[in-house]
C-alpha cells in the first residue's frame, strides 16, 4: 500500500502542530526551570533571556548534613520502589488476570466487579486506616510496605487490561503446548505471557507511574530523609507560604526524565501483532 | 506404540450431545482414519483422546490404561490441530523444537530430529521465519512438524493436508506413510479428502451426528457400506440412490428398475432404497434408468452425466470424450444386477443377505 | 540465546527480586537499637531555615551526649495528615515545629504535652501574643519559635516615604499605576484571607463572636474591609486581577509594583529592588491600623514521646537566646524570643525589626479548628467579589450560609442497633440466597480449576484485601458517626439524610449534593470522551506502519503523563491568568479581548477540562496503542476487500474488537476522572463560588477544612461509591460485555 504524499505530509503537519501544542505548556516549566530568578514569565514566549542551569545544578549537588547526595539517593529509592511496584504489581496482576480469563471458578464476574470497585472510594479517606494497618504489617518506614502499597493499587488496572487482552489470545495455542508437555507454569511463562507483551507494556508503564510521581503516601509512610522518594523532595519546595518555582520545574523536569526513557524502552512493545499467524482463520 | 480403545464415550457442550455414545478400539500401530461431515464431530473426539476435553460418561484408554483424568501430557499424544496453533512469537525452528525443549532433550538429538522433520516437510528454508511470514501450507506443514518431532505412541491429525497443493499433497501423504511405517505409531487422522482416507487408512471410521457408523478396511466400507449414510459419503462422486420396491429380480420406481441379483428375491413386496455407484452405472440409450440429462463432467478418457429423472438427479458414467452427449438429450443409464446395493427405506441400514 | 533461554533468564530474575524483596523487608526494619536516646524532629523548614535548625540540632546533640536528636523534613502538604496518622500510633515525632493552627485540636486529642513549666522558666521572653497563641483550654501546648506576620513592603525608589494610613497609601499608589505599562501601585494576594484579615482588623472587624466562639463574617466591618479593597481593585485599578504569589514577586522585582504587603518569606525572592518594610498603615476610615494575622510557630512536644525530658530540654534549647539569635541570623526568622534582639546583629536588622514590630500589633490566629473552616467561604467570597461577581454584603451572606451549614449542630445520637440488625438480616439473606441458589448440574465440571485458580488469584486478592478493603470497610464505617470535638458518635444515617436531601442549600444551588453531582457528571463524561477520542485518534495515527518518526511522535505525546501534574497544572493556571497569561496574549494577538476565565462556569469548567484533557490524553493513547495490537492485520486486508471505507473499518472493526481492551480503561478512566480533585482544586479552585467543585473535593473538606467533619467527609465518600458502582454495573450492561463463562 502506498500512500499518496500529500496525505503522509499532512499526516506530519498535524502531528507537528499537535506536538507542539501539547508541549508548549512545557515550554513554560523549562522557562521556569531555567530562570535564575523566582516569579513568572509574562505574554505567548516563557523562556528567560538569561537562561541558567543553578536550579538544576542546585538540586542535583544539594547535600545533607551527613555528606549525603540527596537528590541521587532519592532517585535511587524512586527507580528501586517503582521498579519493584512495577515487578511485584505485575506478577501480581498477571498471576490473577490469566486466572480470570483462562480459568472456570465461581466468583469470577464478582471478582472483576471488587476489583473496580477498589478504585471507587476516594482514597482521602484511606490513608489514616491504611497508616494503622502498615504499622500492624510492621511495614511502616519501608519501601518494602511502599512498594506493596503501590502495586496493590495499581493491580485493579493491570488485571482489568491484562485480562481483556488473555481473552484475546487463541486458546488453542495453550492446547497444542499441554500437547507439547508444557506444565501451566510453562504454557503461561513461555507461551502466554510472551503473547502478552502490548498489554504487558501498558500496564508496566502504568505500575511505573503509579510509584513514581506519588508523594503522599510515601512522605506518610516514611520517617526517614534518606528513603524519601523524588516526588516528596519535590514537594518539599512547595511550602506554606511561598514555594521554590524555579527549583520545582528543575525537579520536575528532572522526575520526569526517567519515565520517558522508561516509555521509550517499552514503546516497541506496543506496536507489531503478536498473535498474527498462530491460527488459522 | 499404543492403543486406543474409547468406550461408550458421551461429550456434550451444554446441551448439545456432540459425541454420543462412541465405541471404538484402534490396535496399535494402526493408521485410523475418521471421516464425517463437517460439524460431526470429529475434532471433538481427537481433542477427548488428547486430553483436552473431558468426556462426560465413558472412558478413554490408551495403552490399556484408563486416562479420563489423566492430563495431555501424561498422554503422550501428538495432536496437528485443525487451526495450527503455531507459537506466533517463535521461529518455525523454536515452533519445531518447543516440546523437546521442555522435556530437556539433548541439544544434538534436538537438532537432528528438528532438521529431519524440517526436511522432509522442505521446511528447511523457513527455518528462521515467523508463523506469520509463512503461506497457510507452510503453516500446516509448520503443525504437522511440530507434533512429529516428539514421536509420540499416538498422533491426532485434525486434516493436516487440506491446505496443500495437490502435489505437495500426494508428496506429504507419502511422507506419512513412511513416518508411520517406520516409526510405527498409532496414527488416528481426520481427513475430508476421500483419496487420503483410503489410501492411508488401515482402517477407516466413518462419523455422522456423534455417532460411529462404520468402522473397517477402507475397501470393505466402499464395498460394503453398513448404511445409506456410509455408502453416500464414501465414493465420489456420491452413490445414487433410489427409491423404489423389489420386484421380480428386479427393484423399480418411478421411471425406473435395476435388475438385482437373485439373492434379494426374498424381499419382494419390500420398500427400499437402491443405491448404485456412479462408476458402475453406464450411461447408454436404453437401460432401466430414464431421464433427461441436466449436466455433463467430462475428464478426458471418461466422463460423468447426470440425469434427472422422476426419483431425482442420477449420475452415470460415460466412456470417453462424450462429444454426442448434449444437455437436454433424453439418455438412459444401466448397471450389472451385482452393483446394486439395497437398503432399507425406513432405517436406512444396509438390507444384508446371505450370498 | 533461544526464545526458551530468554524465559528462563526472566524467570531467574523474577526469583532474585523475590529474594531482594524479602531481605529488603526483613532488613529494613532491623536497626541497631541505637546507644544513644534519639529524639525526633519534623519540621518542614527549607533552605536558610532549615539550615538553621539542622545546626541547632548539632549544637543541641554536641551540648547532650546522652541525646541524639534528628530531624526529618517534610512537605508541608503532608505534613499534618502525617502527624494526625503518626502520633497516636507513637510513631511520630517527639518534638514538631508547626504553627499554631491546630494546637487546639491536638491538645484536644491528647498529642501535645503541655509545656506551661518550659516556659515559666524564660520569664518575660515571649510576647503575650505568642503565648496566647499556643494556648488551649487554659494550658500552654508549645514554645514560641518566629512569628509570621505580613508587612508592608514599599520599593523605596519608587516610595522614598512609607504611607502612614490608607489614603496616603491609595493616594500614591493611583500616582504610581498605569495599567497600560502593567505598573501599579499595590499588590498583594488579595484573593487570599490570610492577606485580607488584615484590613477586616483594621475596619475593626472580627472573625469570631464571642462566648460561643462562633466564625461571623458578614458583619459591616467585614464589608467595609471587602468594599475597600475591591475599589482599589476594581474602581481604581492599582492592583493587578488575580494576584497570585508569583505575579506580585515579578511586579515588584521589575519595579512594576511599588508596595506590596508579603511576609518575611518575600525577602528572599526580591532581586535588585532597594525596599524597606514598614507595618501596615492605618486605616483612615477608622483610624485604626491595619493588624495582620499573626502565626506563631512553636516547638511542640508530641504526648507519646519516650524521651520527654530530652524533647522538652530541646524544645527550650530551640527558643533560648543563643539559638534564636542564630535562627534570626542564618535562618532569618522573626524570632520570638525578646532577648535575642538585644544581639546587635539581631537587633538592627530592618527587615526582622521591621516584622517583630508589626508582630506586636498582629492579631494570633485563632487555633482551633473553627478557624481552618473560614479559609475557604472567605476566599470563595474574595474572588467573587474581586471579581466584580458579587457585592462585598452579598459575597460574605454567602460566606456566613457557608460556615453556618459547616457548622450545623451535631445530629442526635442514633442507636447502632437497628442499622447493625439491618445488616446481620442482609447477611443472613444473602447467605441463603447463596444457599438456596440453583446449582447448576455442570457445575463441577465447569469449575475444575478452582484451586489452580485460588492459587493464581492469592497475590491479589490478599494485598487488595488487607490494604484496600480494610481502610475501605473502615471508611463506610465512619460514614455512620458524626466527629466533633475529637469524639466519634454514633448518628445512624443522618449524614447521608443530610447529603441527601440537600439540608443547607437548595439543590440548585453550587453547594447541594446534587448540583455537584451533576458537575462531577458532566466533568466525567467531558473528560472521558476526550481523552479517549483523542488517544484512541493519536494511537491510530501512530501506528500507521507506514509512518516516519512514530517513535518520536509517541515519546513527544506522552510528555503530559510524564511531569508531575502539580506543576504542569499550575502553568496551565497561569496561562489562563486574565491580564498575564499565554492565552490572553495569543487572543489579543488575534484582537480578541481577553476572557476572565474563572469568573463564569463555562469558561471556569472548559478551563480545567482542558487542562485535564491535556493530562489526561497521553495514557489513553498508550492504551490503545497496546489494545490495538490484539486485532488481526487481515481484518483489515479482508475489509478493505469487501470494499469498506477507512470509516467503516474503524466503525465495524477497530471499535468492536477494541471494546474488550478499551473497556476497562474506559471505565476506570471515568471512576478516576470522577474523583480526580486536584486539577480542579489547582486550575479554577473551585471558581466561581464552588460551581465548578466536584463530589470529591466536597468529600476533601469535609475531612480536612470544616472541623474535621471525618463521618460526613465519609458519607460523601461513600454517596460516591455507590454511585460509581450504580453507574458501572450500568455502563457495563450498556456495554454488554460478555459473561467470563462465554469466554
Ligand atoms: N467448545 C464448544 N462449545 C460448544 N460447542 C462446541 C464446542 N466445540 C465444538 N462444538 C460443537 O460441536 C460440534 C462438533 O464440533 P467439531 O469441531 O468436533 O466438528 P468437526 O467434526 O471437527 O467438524 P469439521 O470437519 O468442520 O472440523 C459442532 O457443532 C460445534 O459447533
Ligand atoms: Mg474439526
Amino acid at each position: 500500500m502506498k500512500r499518496p504524499l500529500l496525505g503522509t505530509a499532512l499526516v506530519h503537519m498535524g502531528l507537528v502542530v499537535l506536538c507542539v501544542i501539547v508541549l508548549y505548556p512545557l515550554l513554560w516549566v523549562v522557562g521556569m526551570a531555567l530562570s535564575s530568578q523566582p516569579g513568572l514569565q509574562q505574554g505567548l514566549w516563557p523562556l528567560p533571556a538569561q537562561p541558567s542551569l543553578v536550579n538544576f545544578t542546585h538540586l542535583l549537588t544539594a547535600q545533607d548534613a551527613a555528606g549525603h547526595f540527596t537528590f541521587w539517593r532519592q532517585l535511587g529509592n524512586s527507580i528501586l520502589v517503582a521498579t519493584l511496584t512495577t515487578l511485584v504489581g505485575l506478577t501480581f496482576s498477571v498471576t490473577a488476570a490469566y486466572a480470570l480469563s483462562r480459568f472456570a471458578f465461581p466468583g469470577r464476574r464478582l471478582g472483576m466487579t471488587a476489583l473496580l470497585a477498589t478504585q471507587m472510594f476516594p482514597a482521602t479517606m484511606m490513608s489514616v486506616p491504611l497508616y494503622a494497618i502498615l504499622d500492624k504489617l510492621h511495614l511502616l518506614n519501608s519501601l518494602s510496605g511502599l512498594v506493596l502499597v503501590y502495586a496493590t493499587t495499581s493491580v485493579p488496572f493491570c488485571v482489568w487490561m491484562l485480562k481483556g487482552y488473555f481473552d484475546t489470545i487463541p486458546k488453542d495455542l495453550e492446547e497444542a503446548a499441554l500437547l507439547d508437555g508444557a506444565s501451566q507454569g510453562q504454557i503461561f511463562l513461555k507461551v502466554v505471557l510472551p503473547l502478552t507483551r502490548p498489554a504487558l507494556a501498558v500496564t508496566a508503564l502504568f505500575s511505573f507511574m503509579t510509584a513514581w510521581n506519588e508523594f503522599v503516601l510515601a512522605a506518610t509512610f516514611i520517617d526517614d530523609q534518606l528513603r524519601f522518594t523524588l516526588p516528596v523532595a519535590l514537594q518539599r519546595l512547595v511550602g506554606e507560604y511561598k514555594t521554590e518555582w524555579g527549583l520545582f520545574a528543575a525537579g520536575a523536569l528532572l522526575v520526569s526524565a526517567p519515565v520517558m526513557a522508561v516509555f521509550f524502552a517499552l514503546q516497541k512493545n506496543l506496536v507489531g501483532g503478536l498473535t498474527a499467524g498462530g491460527v488459522k482463520g | 506404540m499404543a492403543d486406543v480403545t474409547l468406550r461408550g464415550v458421551h461429550k456434550a457442550f451444554g446441551d448439545n450431545p456432540i459425541v454420543r455414545g462412541v465405541d471404538l478400539e484402534i490396535g496399535s500401530g494402526e493408521f485410523m482414519v475418521l471421516v464425517g461431515p463437517s460439524g460431526c464431530g470429529k475434532t471433538t473426539l481427537l481433542r477427548l483422546l488428547a486430553g483436552l476435553e473431558q468426556c462426560d460418561q465413558g472412558e478413554v484408554l490408551i495403552d490399556g490404561k484408563v486416562m479420563n483424568d489423566a492430563a495431555p501430557r501424561e498422554r503422550n499424544v501428538g495432536m496437528v490441530f485443525q487451526s495450527y496453533a503455531l507459537y506466533p512469537h517463535m521461529t518455525v525452528r523454536e515452533n519445531l523444537a518447543f516440546a523437546l525443549e521442555l522435556r530437556k532433550t539433548p541439544k544434538a538429538e534436538l537438532d537432528a530430529r528438528v532438521n529431519e522433520a524440517a526436511q522432509m516437510l522442505e521446511l528447511e528454508k523457513l527455518l528462521e521465519r515467523r508463523p506469520k511470514q509463512l503461506s497457510g501450507g507452510q503453516r500446516q506443514r509448520v503443525a504437522i512438524g511440530r507434533a512429529i518431532v516428539r514421536r509420540p505412541s499416538v498422533f491426532l491429525f485434525d486434516e493436516p493436508l487440506s491446505n496443500l497443493d495437490a502435489a505437495l499433497r500426494v508428496q506429504m501423504r507419502g511422507e506419512l506413510m513412511r513416518l508411520h511405517a517406520r516409526l510405527q505409531s498409532t496414527m488416528i487422522y481426520v481427513t475430508h479428502d476421500q483419496v487420503e482416507a483410503m489410501t492411508l487408512a488401515t482402517r477407516l471410521a466413518v462419523f455422522n451426528l456423534g455417532k460411529l457408523q462404520q468402522v473397517g478396511k477402507p475397501l470393505d466400507l466402499y464395498a460394503r457400506p453398513a448404511n445409506k449414510f456410509v455408502a453416500g459419503f464414501l465414493g465420489s462422486p456420491g452413490m445414487n440412490f433410489l427409491r423404489g420396491r423389489v420386484g421380480k429380480g428386479a427393484v423399480a420406481g418411478d421411471g425406473f428398475s435395476l435388475a438385482l441379483s437373485p439373492r434379494y428375491t426374498a424381499l419382494e413386496g419390500r420398500e427400499v432404497i437402491a443405491g448404485v455407484r456412479p462408476q458402475a452405472l453406464t450411461l447408454s440409450a436404453q437401460g432401466g434408468v430414464r431421464g433427461e440429462i441436466e449436466a455433463i463432467e467430462r475428464l478426458g478418457t471418461e466422463g460423468y452425466a447426470y440425469l434427472r429423472t422422476k426419483v431425482g438427479t442420477v449420475v452415470a458414467r460415460f466412456e470417453g470424450g462424450g462429444a454426442e452427449l448434449k444437455v437436454g438429450d433424453a439418455w438412459g443409464a444401466a448397471c450389472e444386477a451385482a452393483s446394486v446395493l439395497l437398503f432399507d427405506a425406513a432405517s436406512e441400514e444396509a438390507i444384508a443377505v446371505q450370498p | 540465546m533461544t526464545r526458551v533461554g530468554g524465559v528462563a533468564a526472566v524467570k531467574r530474575a523474577i526469583a532474585i527480586v523475590t529474594l531482594a524483596c524479602a531481605l529488603f523487608a526483613s532488613g529494613v526494619r532491623a536497626e541497631a537499637p541505637p546507644e544513644k536516646t534519639r529524639i525526633l524532629v519534623w519540621h518542614a523548614y527549607r533552605a536558610a531555615e532549615e539550615t538553621a535548625l539542622l545546626m541547632l540540632i548539632d549544637q543541641f546533640n554536641a551540648a547532650h551526649p546522652e541525646y541524639r536528636a534528628e530531624a526529618l523534613a517534610l512537605p508541608y502538604d503532608v505534613y499534618p495528615s502525617k502527624l494526625s496518622a503518626a502520633i497516636p500510633t507513637g510513631h511520630g515525632p517527639d518534638v514538631f515545629i508547626f504553627a499554631q493552627e491546630r494546637v487546639s485540636a491536638w491538645a484536644r486529642d491528647g498529642l501535645l504535652s503541655p509545656m506551661d513549666a518550659d516556659a515559666a522558666m524564660m520569664p518575660g521572653e515571649f510576647p503575650e501574643a505568642a503565648l496566647d497563641a499556643l494556648r488551649s483550654k487554659g494550658a500552654l501546648w508549645g514554645l514560641p519559635l518566629s512569628l509570621k506576620s505580613v508587612a508592608l513592603y514599599v520599593n523605596k525608589s519608587l516610595v522614598p516615604v512609607a504611607p502612614v494610613n490608607t489614603d496616603e497609601m491609595v493616594a500614591l499608589a493611583q500616582k504610581l499605576t498605569d495599567p497600560a505599562q502593567g505598573r501599579f501601585g499595590l499588590a498583594w494576594e488579595a484573593g487570599d484571607f490570610y492577606h485580607h484579615a488584615s484590613w477586616l482588623s483594621g475596619f475593626g472587624g472580627k472573625l469570631f463572636k464571642e462566648p460561643e466562639h462562633r466564625p461571623v463574617v458578614d458583619t459591616p466591618e467585614g464589608v467595609a474591609a471587602l468594599t475597600f479593597v475591591r475599589d482599589l481593585m476594581r474602581k481604581k485599578h492599582v492592583m493587578p486581577e488575580e494576584p497570585s504569589a508569583q505575579l506580585v514577586a515579578t511586579l515588584f522585582n521589575a519595579n512594576r509594583a511599588a508596595m506590596v504587603i508579603n511576609g518575611p518569606w518575600f525577602a528572599g525572592e526580591i532581586h535588585g529592588v532597594d525596599y524597606e518594610v514598614v507595618s501596615l498603615p492605618i486605616v483612615s476610615a477608622t483610624g485604626l491600623p491595619a493588624r495582620p494575622l499573626l502565626t506563631v510557630e512553636a516547638a511542640l512536644v508530641s504526648a507519646t514521646s519516650e524521651v520527654k525530658d530530652g524533647a522538652r530540654a530541646l524544645a527550650r534549647f530551640l527558643v533560648s537566646k543563643d539559638a534564636s539569635i542564630l535562627r534570626a541570623k542564618i535562618g532569618r526568622q522573626v524570632v520570638a524570643t525578646r532577648s535575642a534582639y538585644d544581639d546587635p546583629g539581631v537587633g538592627g536588622d530592618t527587615l526582622l525589626r521591621a516584622f517583630r514590630k508589626q508582630a506586636e500589633s498582629a492579631v494570633p490566629m485563632d487555633n482551633t479548628p473553627a478557624m481552618l473552616t473560614v479559609w475557604e467561604p472567605y476566599k470563595r467570597a474574595l474572588t467573587a467579589v474581586l471579581s466584580g461577581l458579587l457585592e462585598p454584603d452579598e459575597a460574605l451572606a454567602q460566606a456566613q450560609r457557608r460556615l453556618n451549614a459547616i457548622a450545623k449542630p451535631m445530629p442526635p445520637p442514633a442507636s447502632p442497633w437497628p442499622l447493625l440488625l439491618l445488616a446481620a438480616g442482609g447477611i443472613l439473606a444473602l447467605s441463603i440466597w447463596i444457599r438456596r441458589r440453583p446449582v447448576r448440574p455442570d457445575a463441577p465440571a465447569l469449575y475444575h480449576d478452582v484451586r489452580r485458580a485460588i492459587a493464581y488469584c492469592t497475590p491479589a486478592a490478599a494485598s487488595i484485601l488487607v490494604l484496600v478493603f480494610i481502610p475501605f470497610a473502615i471508611g463506610v464505617g465512619l460514614a455512620f458517626f458524626h466527629h466533633g470535638e475529637g469524639r466519634y458518635t454514633f448518628v445512624g444515617l443522618s449524614n447521608f439524610v443530610d447529603i441527601l436531601t440537600s439540608r443547607d442549600y437548595r439543590i440548585t444551588e453550587p453547594m447541594s449534593f446534587w448540583f455537584t453531582l451533576a458537575v462531577t457528571l458532566a466533568w466525567t463524561v467531558a473528560n472521558v470522551v476526550l481523552h479517549v477520542s483523542i488517544g484512541l485518534f493519536l494511537a491510530l495515527l501512530l501506528r500507521d506502519p507506514l509512518l516516519k518518526f512514530k517513535g518520536v511522535y509517541r515519546v513527544l505525546l506522552i510528555v503530559p503523563w510524564a511531569v508531575p501534574n502539580y506543576i504542569t497544572a499550575l502553568v496551565w493556571k497561569g496561562m489562563f491568568h486574565r491580564q498575564f497569561g499565554a492565552i490572553s496574549a495569543l487572543l489579543a494577538t488575534l484582537g480578541l479581548e481577553p476572557v476572565s476565565w474563572f469568573t463564569r462556569f463555562s469558561t471556569s469548567f472548559a478551563a480545567n477540562v482542558v487542562t485535564n484533557t491535556w493530562l489526561g490524553f497521553p495514557f489513553m493513547m498508550v492504551v490503545s496503542l497496546g489494545a490495538l495490537q490484539s486485532i488481526p492485520q487481515d481484518l483489515y486486508e479482508a475489509a478493505e476487500v469487501d470494499g469498506a471505507s477507512k470509516w467503516a473499518q474503524f466503525r465495524h472493526i477497530t471499535l468492536p474488537l477494541l471494546r474488550p481492551a478499551l473497556l476497562p480503561a474506559v471505565i476506570l478512566g471515568s471512576v478516576w476522572t470522577f474523583n480526580m480533585f486536584n486539577i480542579i482544586y489547582l486550575v479554577s479552585g473551585g471558581e466561581p463560588g464552588g460551581a465548578t467543585d466536584i463530589l470529591v473535593s466536597e468529600a476533601y473538606r469535609w475531612a480536612f477544612q470544616r472541623n474535621e467533619q471525618f463521618g460526613f467527609a465519609a458519607a460523601y465518600s461513600t454517596l460516591i461509591f455507590l454511585f460509581l458502582l450504580g453507574w458501572s454495573a450500568l455502563t457495563r450492561r450498556v456495554a454488554r460485555e460478555p459473561s467470563p463463562e462465554a469466554a
